[in-house]
């Protein structure tokens, strides 16, 4: 079996949602009944071959060619498989997403891996705002699996993140941790201004002194030998990513925040 | 069957069924995790009044532990799940929590995922200052404590296992009982997955099931005691003056059945001419488990 590729053929107007191309969903049909298959584009469905040119017919192995930014909702939900994207991606990429694999070449857009509670997503680029974030007026964020970024991420990167790890190689944008309530975010880059705003537990964990500093909401709690931190160096030994690559350390100075709320955060920069 | 001038009893030494579980302790270095270990593994002889059976497996290489750390390796097995929880949960606290340096791993996956707390609620010690990371899968506490942080694995996973594996040491004086002992003890730690849970892995007062007086439903295996050979039907030949234990607790039948030849070999090989007589079990004529391990099978 091929993988079941699906190449976007024109130049998109509207927004397309992709939340039906997933494993999941498309477990049990064959070719003819995916090109049939409906996607919401604006105002209008669209059948699926009439924006992709499809081939290959293993649905759990799906690639996106001459993806756009467009193209919202990839992998809603799945709980399985693999999805590969050539080019970029829309929002909500593995929205929901319980297990499975999710790799783009691109960038992608804003709530990428919003609440999400498996699996992994690797965006080898950019991603936008709220990674990893609960939908607007929504508690929890992601509540498990990893994101990794070899790019940068933009504002409010887990905004409301309750479980899970946002893994940054490149620089997060403002507000990096606002209201998380667990869970790890790691930058190996800079990260923006109001880093970990309103944020009650959870742990962000960083190579070097931010360049805007700690906020006065987090109080120095000194320097400190984790222990777990050598078993989390060891666990991203299997990603494929540059956080494999990281020495391990278990020195850090520990920032505890943000005591405007309940200030059981955690902010630690390797010393 | 004879092996070196020591005879080998054609019996078999009963065992029973526990649930056991492999815990990691590790340390700023393997002095301390020894010490921690040693208290954790303390008070574990015998199901029959320390509600359970515990011992150091072996030590470990820093390569060879969660957190990169030198580490001790301790089986600990109880009679059923729940009393195996409850031991692990409070040796824990006492013994490991509390010892400088410390954290504390599972060191084995549970029987179809069967699993017991570990540091699941010794969390509770942290006063809601404890900080909970899922790493790999698995859940851990970091609970912060006077010297620093303890790191604990939430969970241990559980086994279906065998305690009460043994062979009993007949010889000519009790120096040389012990001897032969502590050959066999010394033999039988190189092996993974058993332990002996008595002081230095010898047991000198065998029991027999059941007893005179009501309330008891041990007492002294008075067959095998070279004192009482003119007053009861003694297994003790004349020439036998000591007759030692050696207890084993596995985490299967297969561990246990390596052990013992091991340790008969070893015993063996000190021979006839070191005053070694006999080689026998603790047969409680099937009244005690279902595991039958037959000496002269285990050596043949």
């Amino acid at each position: 079996m091929k993988a079941l590729t699906l190449k976007l053929k024109m130049d998109l107007a509207q927004r397309v949602d992709c939340s039906r191309l997933t494993p999941d969903k498309l477990a049990g049909k064959d070719v003819a009944d995916i090109a049939a298959m409906e996607l919401v584009s604006g105002r209008l469905t669209l059948p699926v071959d009439q924006l992709f040119d499809i081939s290959g017919d293993d649905v759990n192995d799906i690639r996106f060619e001459n993806s756009s930014a467009k193209l919202d909702h990839i992998g809603h939900a799945m709980t399985h498989g693999r999805i590969t994207i050539e080019g970029d991606a829309g929002a909500y990429l593995g929205q929901f997403m319980t297990g499975g694999n999710i790799e783009i070449t691109g960038n992608t857009f804003i709530y990428t891996g919003c609440e999400m509670k498996g699996g992994q997503i690797k965006i080898n680029g950019n991603a936008g705002d709220f990674v990893g974030a609960a939908r607007s007026g929504y508690k929890n964020g992601m509540t498990g699996g990893i994101i990794i970024v070899t790019g940068n991420t933009g504002a409010r990167t887990g905004d409301h993140m309750r479980r899970g790890m946002i893994l940054i190689e490149g620089n997060a944008g403002d507000y990096c941790g606002s209201r998380m309530i667990s869970g790890t975010i790691a930058v190996l880059g800079e990260v923006g201004k109001h880093l970990g705003y309103a944020m009650k537990r959870g742990t962000i964990l960083l190579p070097k002194m931010p360049q805007h500093g700690i906020t006065a909401n987090f109080n120095d709690c000194g320097s400190h030998t984790l222990a777990f931190l050598p078993l989390m160096f060891a666990s991203f030994k299997k990603l494929d990513s540059q956080f494999a690559k990281v020495e391990s350390f278990s020195r850090v100075q520990r920032y505890a925040g943000d005591l405007g709320g309940i200030g059981m955060g955690e902010i630690l920069v390797k010393i | 069957m004879i092996i070196n001038g020591v005879s080998i009893d054609k019996t078999f030494a009963e065992a029973f069924p526990m649930k056991g579980t492999r815990i990691i302790i590790t340390a700023q270095n393997l002095e301390w995790a020894m010490h921690s270990a040693t208290a954790f593994t303390g008070f574990a002889t015998s199901v029959i009044a320390c509600g359970c059976e515990a011992s150091i497996e072996r030590t470990l290489e820093p390569s060879e532990t969660p957190d990169g750390r030198p580490g001790v390796a301790c089986l600990i097995f109880a009679m059923g799940g729940k009393g195996l929880a409850k031991q692990v949960e409070t040796r824990a606290g006492q013994c490991v929590l509390t010892s400088p340096t410390s954290a504390l791993f599972s060191g084995i996956e549970g029987e179809d995922g069967k699993e017991i707390a570990l540091g699941k609620n010794l969390r509770f010690f942290g006063d809601g200052y404890q900080i909970s990371k899922m790493i790999d899968g698995k859940r851990y506490w970091r609970i912060p404590v006077m010297d620093g942080e303890f790191l604990t694995q939430e969970n241990t996973g559980v086994v279906s296992s065998v305690g009460g594996g043994n062979f009993l040491i007949l010889a000519e004086s009790q120096p040389q009982a012990l001897a032969a002992c502590e050959a066999a003890v010394k033999a039988m730690k190189q092996l993974p997955n058993i332990i002996m849970p008595f002081p230095g892995g010898v047991v000198r007062s065998g029991s027999k099931v059941g007893s005179k007086y009501k309330a008891l439903n041990a007492s002294t295996n008075d067959a095998f005691c070279p004192t009482l050979k003119g007053q009861t039907k003694s297994e003790c030949s004349p020439e036998v003056e000591s007759v030692m234990e050696i207890v084993i607790d596995g985490l299967s039948k297969e561990d246990i059945d390596k052990a013992m030849r091991v340790g008969i070999q070893a015993a063996c090989d000190l021979g006839a001419e070191n005053g070694i007589r006999r080689i026998s079990a603790g047969n409680y004529g099937g009244k005690l488990g279902p595991f039958h391990f037959h000496l002269q099978e285990i050596m043949a």
